[in-house]
């Protein structure tokens, strides 16, 4: 069965949204792109040939009767988009963060329970290659027993999103309540969230800004700078993110009572730190050539992935899609449980608790459109 | 006495623009830039007119409601502001949607002011026109802009945008087209000429003349059409008058600037070459973008002549000429 796919929200991320649906045919087609702007959802079709185009989320519900629902709109709808489209029988894909505050997530979650209907969120980093060859290293007890994790997540201020949100003081990014960190810590906590049992571990969070602030409104309480520590009943995890440090890094460090894997998911490697079992000097010296060996051989893997077409910058939000459409048509758990979707959003509201970031009364989307804010 | 509104007057055009403006003593202008934008150039221009009533406004196209605030007073806009690379979504958001929200607010006011858009030579539909087609006002534009590429897509949009609010709610408007916009603060090469690889430079033009518009004198093309157009929808090509080849643009940029390892490719070997990568592009569901594909080949690098004759007919004539604008422009890479 061929599952008809529908996007509301036509900003950058749907154009990777339909790409990588489009990689699922005959498994999937897009057969609606809607946007309160009318414009952006003809610029997206147009240029993947969908045929529904809309500005009336509605009347695409009703006219495409979708399948799936992929949301791509600026957060602070997600949960009334994401309700509306589970009540027109719909499964919802719902892009990152899930909603404003773990409240909003609880309740969207118990209505996909109460509707019977599938709901996941795009954590894709987690399912690129080289994060499925750390799954398959943990499944192979090369890891032991994971003790501690320290995920890493760079930021380019200079970077084109960076830019957007300096450039724009009523971008959407600035009315969330955990701001910048809002859009990018939860990628961080979701690359740990399946290593960490803990129901609700203990979370200690700071964040200063680093940067020179010089425009005197919303954009100068971007915090750009985090650090975090959980505190679990046998495993603890650091996240660093930094919009300062160079290169901009973007890796997950698993530490295990057997060995330690390293996933750069920059470089899409995944190499061990093993324990050393050569004695002295010897000891020594043989550990480097080992790591350089591993490198090469995770860069013919990916020469490898690239000779087969399959080394996408979306690789893993298409990977994600596969098994979020499979778990659709064979009635299996999603790809991401909704307790770890909820434990990632608990933990942001706690996090965002403690770091300091000033809540301005009311801010606008890039259309205009007033948002409640929650102070 | 109505005021004059410039949006975009923060970039390399606008800027230009701004002086041109204060130099032929135009009164009552308020230029639009974005709140905690980098503004040195513009305040350096604005310095050199003290006596000069214009004024910096900051604010946005973000919504109707914005540019409304914008308007007040204003009883001709010069709409420069336009997204200049980027994914799709962000050139539409910052030069289509932009746009759509200007006219809106301009549409409301009675009357409405009128509107100098700066569109762009990128939407004009050559690629199935046979080599050699001079490019005048009636050239047919687009059919397929998607097939291009994002700006030259979302500045077709921006046109047609403009046109509904003129034939719907009676906006008056102008649309400039400029060809190539050169001159010191701006690239050095127009991807007309070739394009910039990592350790050396695919020159691709060959004999095709360029429609090069040194910016002072795309600005002086404005400020001409602010006073001179009819305002009916009417269309200007923008360049200068004695254009040169992109042979000659690079022979002169390698005497004045400095050498460049430069490999030639002629047009048929380009056109071999865009099949390939549109075939891998496809092939491989999109793993290497296709920088390159016939229909792009095509449209950049056939060769076309042009025409500013319409332009000419309500004054404009070029303040800096060709040489001269290149030696500066030359002169500004050589310090860069």
């Amino acid at each position: 069965m061929s599952l008809r796919a529908a996007i509301v929200g036509c900003g950058k991320i749907a154009d990777g949204h339909v790409e990588e649906i489009q990689k699922l045919v005959p498994k999937a087609e897009v057969v609606g792109v809607c946007d309160r702007e009318l414009v952006m959802a003809k610029q997206l079709a147009v240029r993947y040939g969908v045929q529904g185009v809309y500005d009336d989320y509605a009347k695409m519900l009703a006219e495409t009767k979708p399948d799936v629902v992929h949301i791509a709109t600026p957060p602070h709808v997600h949960k009334a988009l994401a309700c509306q489209a589970m009540d027109a029988g719909a499964h919802v894909f719902v892009e990152k963060p899930l909603t404003l505050g773990y409240a909003d997530s609880k309740a969207l979650v118990e209505h996909a329970e109460r509707t019977k209907k599938k709901i996941s969120i795009g954590y894709s980093y987690h399912f690129e290659p080289p994060a499925q060859e750390l799954r398959e290293l943990c499944a192979a007890g090369r890891i032991g027993e994971v003790v501690h994790l320290e995920s890493f997540y760079g930021y380019n201020m200079d970077g084109a999103f960076g830019k957007a949100l300096l450039s724009d003081p009523h971008h959407w990014v600035h009315a969330m309540p955990g701001k910048l960190l809002q859009n990018t810590l939860d990628h961080a906590l979701a690359k740990i969230i399946e290593f960490l049992p803990d129901e609700r571990p203990i979370v200690t969070a700071f964040g200063s800004t680093r940067r020179d602030t010089r425009y005197g409104d919303v954009r100068d309480e971007l915090v750009d700078e985090a650090r975090v520590i959980i505190r679990g009943e046998k495993t603890t995890a650091y996240i660093t993110f930094s919009g300062s440090a160079r290169p901009v890094g973007h890796f997950l460090r698993v530490y295990g009572t057997k060995n330690t894997a390293h996933l750069d998911y920059n470089n899409r490697t995944c190499t061990l730190d093993l324990v050393p079992t050569l004695p002295s000097a010897v000891g020594r010296l043989v550990p480097a050539f080992e790591q350089a060996a591993q490198l090469v051989k995770e860069g013919a893997r990916n020469l490898s992935r690239f000779s087969q077409s399959n080394f996408h910058f979306f690789a893993g939000l298409g990977e994600l899609f596969r098994l979020f459409y499979s778990s659709i048509q064979n009635d299996t758990p999603p790809p991401i449980s909704p307790r770890d979707i909820l434990r990632v959003a608990w933990m942001l509201d706690e996090i965002f608790a403690q770091v300091r970031l000033p809540q301005s009364k009311q801010a606008h989307t890039t259309n205009g459109a007033e948002l409640e804010v929650k102070a | 006495m109505s005021a004059m509104l410039v949006t975009g007057s923060n970039g390399f055009l606008g800027v230009a623009t701004a002086e041109r403006l204060l130099a032929r003593g135009t009164k009552g202008v308020r230029f639009l830039v974005r709140a905690g934008s980098d503004r040195r150039r513009l305040d350096k221009v604005m310095a050199k007119y003290p006596n000069s009533d214009a004024r910096i406004v900051t604010g946005g196209l973000g919504s109707p409601k914005e540019a409304a605030l914008l308007l007040d007073g204003v009883g001709i806009v010069l709409h420069l502001a336009a997204a200049l690379s980027g994914p799709s979504a962000e050139m539409f958001l910052g030069t289509v949607v932009t746009t759509k929200n200007l006219f809106e607010a301009a549409a409301q006011q009675k009357p409405p002011p009128k509107v100098v858009l700066i569109s762009s030579f990128g939407v004009y539909g050559v690629a199935d026109l046979p080599k050699g087609h001079v490019v005048t006002e009636e050239t047919p534009t687009e059919r397929h802009p998607e097939r291009r590429d994002h700006y030259s897509h979302s500045k077709l949009r921006q046109e047609e945008v403009a046109f509904e609010y003129h034939a719907k709610h009676g906006v008056p408007l102008t649309v400039l087209r400029p060809g190539v916009i050169y001159g010191p603060g701006g690239g050095a090469f127009s991807a007309r000429v070739g394009l910039a690889l990592p350790g050396a430079f695919l020159f691709l033009g060959g004999n095709n003349l360029l429609p090069l518009s040194y910016v002072d004198n795309c600005a002086e093309a404005i400020c001409v059409a602010a006073e001179n157009a009819k305002f009916d929808g009417d269309i200007y090509n923008v360049h200068d008058d004695d254009l040169v080849t992109a042979k000659d643009y690079l022979a002169r940029y390698q005497k004045n600037v400095k050498k460049v390892r430069n490999v030639k490719v002629p047009f048929m070997a380009t056109m071999a070459l865009s099949h390939a990568v549109e075939w891998y592009h496809r092939h491989s569901k999109g793993q290497l973008p296709a920088i390159f594909t016939p229909y792009k080949t095509r449209a950049m690098w056939k060769g076309n002549g042009f025409s500013n004759a319409k332009l000419r007919s309500i004054g404009f004539r070029p303040i800096v000429s060709t040489d001269e604008g290149l030696a500066r422009n030359f002169e500004y890479l050589k310090t860069k």
